[in-house]
């Protein structure tokens, strides 16, 4: 398949792509930005390790192309932390022993960011359903619960 | 979570405290490398073409289709490999082991067995040229059914091979018992083992209550989020081979590929970068494959397996099937247990058949026993390990039988395992005795704990359609056992740096830097300790069998004792005292009672390191091998609600109670027991292999190979009890398999308190449940 050029606006900077329209963000995001902390999991927008924000909503990035996502703001878990300062929801999963191999952590940070920018004060309960789309099966979820909660509520661990 | 019955023990600084993972600002920001993220220059791309069939003839295999597609470089198949190995020999021919299939050689024995391998510039073309590739099989007879499969008459899943090589089931599981390999009249039976105490008979003919049932359990896939991957990157000019791969034990994979390849190990290195979960699957199953390929291609090859090829192809745990009968007496004592368990091992032996029967049968005093444990093999993909390998299949059946008798006697089922639980030097089933262990103490704080006081309050809450109940179950595991090596270094700022060969996946590195502080008195931002490969790093065995802290653990330890043990000697001539009277505090060395005459560790370093130094550098080393087990067992109690016109369970509550020996991080352990407590609520009601009547595997992605979600589990409620075990760091006992062990049953039993009948497979699914109701006909297909 013939490459075409486009350009991505990925953590606030363009970014020129010249690969196949047929490329998926996420292999776009990864194997040409060489961003790799967004992962591929299951390639069918299952487990949601390949979570990104477009636009402030939540995609799985194996179900967009990379050609979809022109003219929209990207965002992946490289662009959360800002002037080398952790996300609250980034230190919190870290105070919280929230993670364990890793691999889904940095979806399941970005459900978690955007659930909290829909929600700013869910239930545990609501945030066990705003992060149902992401799989972890490390840490049986209860501490990944806490650390969500503990930004929603203002309690530093 | 709560700590309980935490013995008297020395005060501690850094270890028992909840430290927060080194390694955490990595992972949080995607900064940190796993082997997917590894990118080569001129590196090509594999696309694994599988097997559709159960059983077959692999009649051609035509590449020029294939080839066809711009950007395809190569279609490998079997007879393609003696290329790779040295001494041009071909270790698909008739294989024994799954491990040397490489690639599928004249017949495949399961449905997703690689028949070729596409080469590609890009994934995109490999995947073309895979799906291009003609391959024409001829269908044989497919062996689908355990208990046909160990029938005289049965045909065979494939033909007779030779000695079977057990090396990566005995790295997670260490038990003084071998099952016997089969003898000479072929048969799907690869080995056998038999335990056997007092005489059954008399037995059962003194118990006072008899349960007897046939218990099944499904296939499933240890479900590691990250699908296992290898890059291989082969130099032709130096014959380095070069490894990164998705791995629980770098030497193992080294070890294998060295077997295979016939590969010096002089000239292979394998890296393995940070694990995304491996739960027992992840050893050895790509990179032979992907190592043979980049010889092969003269150029670096990746393979990333898709989450459909990881459930088709990869190493699932054994289904099985379990035939019980169990005696007691009216007032609580266990008298006799007869049972078998017969495994379905897939194409290729592997299944725990030894450790299975071993452990249905030593967790309670039974005065009369017999077992017997069956690995089989069937047309099924072979399974692999998973976290407490086989464990869950058996305790299913122990468990339920133990809860169904206290229910006939009108006993609560707590006391009735309390009253016959394993104590320190009771007997296994083996004869083997137990060392120190904790059962008594952990099923005490089942007991006592609120979810299981409330149970009548619970029953009490049911409507007419929503029947809630609670189950109690115990599981454990021995624990594993391989000899560990662990280096450390005065850092010229006084603080420490360490290397070992373990991956860490569970917070390992993060107890190690904490045992080393401890030693040292440091604090803990003042050590690093790093995973090295398997040029740099001494000897680790695979982070598997619940032995990573507890042999890496003593290792670190004795090699801080070591590291300060040397500081002390240099500092003694400095500071004219005997090492003796030396103690280490706030980055220094001191003589005790004396604060004033010291040496700071960045000046011990100065004058280990610098020009004209007069003394040798300081290098801490620890090598052990530990030899006494230290068991650790769980009780887990759970709250559900069972939908009774759709069958649907809800699980209200957990409580998963553990006894851990001590807590080296209790952060890290509850993060243990809630993690495995929630794979076995999958284990109990979600999860399977689903398989059509020809072998083919119908849930091949997971949406419908279906893991928990955070919506679908409650918080669980974990309580650490602290047995101090015998020979592990500080008392530390092996924690990550215990908690996978028991939640099958648990849930079980809670199903059965609801609904008032049993659920004879395991999930529990709602057709199921409907059917043990019996609101639905038909009866269950054959297969787990």
């Amino acid at each position: 398949m013939a490459k075409i050029a486009y350009t991505l606006h990925v953590n606030g900077e363009d970014h020129e792509v010249y690969a196949e329209p047929n490329l998926t963000l996420l292999e776009v995001v990864r194997d040409e930005l060489r961003l790799t902390g967004a992962k591929e999991g299951c390639g069918t927008g299952d487990c949601g390790a390949c979570t990104m924000h477009l636009d402030g909503e939540n995609v799985t990035s194996c179900l967009v192309l990379g050609v979809e996502a022109q003219g929209r703001d990207v965002l992946t878990i490289e662009g959360l932390a800002q002037d080398g300062k952790l996300h609250p929801l980034q230190q919190a999963f870290i105070d919280h022993g929230a993670l364990q191999c890793g691999f889904c952590i940095p979806g399941m940070i970005l459900s978690g960011v955007a659930l909290l920018e829909r929600n700013p004060h869910p239930t545990r309960e609501e945030i066990r359903q705003g992060i149902a789309g992401n799989l972890c099966r490390c840490t049986g979820y209860t501490k990944i619960v806490d650390a969500i909660e503990a930004v929603a509520t203002g309690v530093a661990h | 979570m709560t700590t309980a019955d935490r013995p008297e023990r020395p005060q501690y600084r850094v270890i028992g405290t909840r430290a927060k993972r080194t390694e955490g600002p990595g992972k949080v920001t995607g900064t940190t490398v796993y082997t997917a993220d590894v990118q080569l220059p001129r590196m090509l791309h594999a696309k694994m073409v599988l097997s559709p069939h159960a059983h077959a003839r692999i009649v051609r295999i035509e590449g020029a289709s294939a080839l066809a597609v711009p950007g395809v470089s190569r279609v490998v198949t079997a007879a393609d490999l003696s290329e790779a190995i040295r001494d041009g020999s071909n270790p698909a021919v008739n294989p024994s082991n799954r491990g040397d299939a490489l690639i599928a050689h004249t017949e495949v024995v399961f449905a997703g067995q690689p028949v070729a391998v596409v080469l590609g510039e890009s994934l995109a073309a490999a995947e073309e040229g895979a799906a291009a590739l003609l391959v024409e099989y001829e269908p044989l007879p497919a062996v689908l059914d355990i208990e046909a499969a160990m029938r005289a008459d049965s045909p065979l899943a494939r033909r007779p091979a030779g000695a079977v090589d057990r090396s990566e089931e005995s790295a997670h599981v260490t038990i003084d018992v071998h099952a016997e390999e089969s003898g000479s009249a072929p048969t799907n039976i690869s080995s056998h083992v038999s335990f056997s105490r007092g005489d059954i008979a008399t037995g059962f003919a003194e118990s006072e209550v008899v349960y007897e049932h046939t218990w099944r359990s499904a296939t499933l896939h240890q479900g590691y989020i990250e699908p296992q991957a290898t890059v291989a990157d082969f130099q032709p000019a130096t014959g380095e081979l070069v490894v990164w791969t998705t791995t629980q034990g770098q030497f193992h994979e080294r070890d294998t590929i060295m077997k295979t390849l016939k590969w010096p190990e002089t000239k292979l290195r394998v890296i393995g970068p940070e694990l995304g979960g491996g739960f027992g699957g992840k050893m050895a199953q790509s990179s032979p494959l992907v190592s043979a390929l980049a010889v092969i291609a003269k150029r670096p090859v990746k393979l990333v397996y898709s989450r459909k090829d990881d459930l088709l192809a990869g190493r699932p745990a054994t289904g099985a099937l379990v035939k019980i009968k169990t005696g007691m007496k009216r007032d609580g004592t266990l008298m006799a247990l007869e049972a078998s368990v017969a495994y379905d091992s897939g194409a290729y032996p592997g299944a725990p058949a030894a450790t299975g029967a071993l452990l249905m049968s030593s967790f309670y005093r039974w005065p009369h026993l017999k077992v017997d444990g069956y690995e089989v093999l069937t047309n099924h993909v072979s399974a692999g390990a998973i976290r407490a390998p086989g464990v869950h299949n058996v305790m299913q059946a122990v468990e339920q039988n133990i809860d169904e008798m206290a229910r006939q006697a009108g006993l609560d089922a707590a006391e009735v395992r309390l009253r016959n639980a394993v104590r320190t030097g009771d007997p296994m089933s083996s004869g083997k005795e137990f060392p120190a262990i904790g059962l008594v103490e952990t099923v005490e704080r089942a007991q006592s704990h609120p979810l299981w006081q409330h149970r009548d309050e619970v029953r009490a809450a049911s409507t007419s359609t929503k029947k809630r109940g609670v189950g109690l179950a115990i599981g454990g595991w021995l624990g594993g056992l391989q000899p560990a090596a662990a280096e450390l270094f005065l850092n010229s700022d006084g603080t420490v740096n360490g290397v070992t060969g373990a991956l860490d996946i569970s917070g390992t590195n993060t107890s190690f830097a904490q045992i080393v502080a401890e030693e040292m008195n440091l604090p803990l931002e003042k050590v690093s300790i790093t995973t090295g490969d398997t040029r740099t790093a001494p000897f680790a065995g695979m982070s598997a069998g619940s032995k990573t802290l507890f042999t890496m653990g003593k290792a670190l330890r004795d090699a801080a004792i070591d590291l300060r043990q040397q500081m002390y000697e240099v500092a003694a001539e400095r500071l004219e005292a005997n090492p003796d009277d030396l103690e280490v505090d706030g980055g220094e060395v001191r003589v005790k009672g004396v604060p004033t005459k010291n040496i700071s560790y960045e000046r011990l370093a100065a004058i280990t390191t610098g020009f004209g130094a007069l003394y040798k550098p300081l290098v801490g080393r620890g090598t052990v091998t530990a030899r006494v087990q230290a068991p650790g067992f769980t009780a887990q109690i759970a709250e559900v609600e069972v939908d009774t016109e759709t069958g649907f369970v809800e699980v209200k509550n957990y409580a998963s109670v553990q006894d851990v020996g001590f807590a080296i991080n209790p952060m890290s352990v509850e993060g243990q027991l809630e993690g495995g407590s929630v794979q076995g609520m999958g284990i109990g009601l979600w999860e399977e292999y689903i398989y059509d009547d020809s072998g083919r595997l119908r849930n091949a992605g997971l949406l419908d190979y279906r893991m928990p979600t955070a919506a679908d589990v409650p918080d669980i409620d974990s309580t650490l009890v602290e047995v101090p075990s015998e020979d592990g760091p500080y008392g530390a006992r092996g924690v990550g398999e215990p908690s996978i062990t028991a939640g099958g049953a648990a849930l079980a039993n809670a199903i059965a308190d609801a609904i008032g009948a049993r659920v004879p497979m395991m999930p529990a699914t709602p057709e199921r449940i409907l059917r043990a109701m019996g609101k639905l006909g038909g009866s269950e297909a054959a297969g787990g």
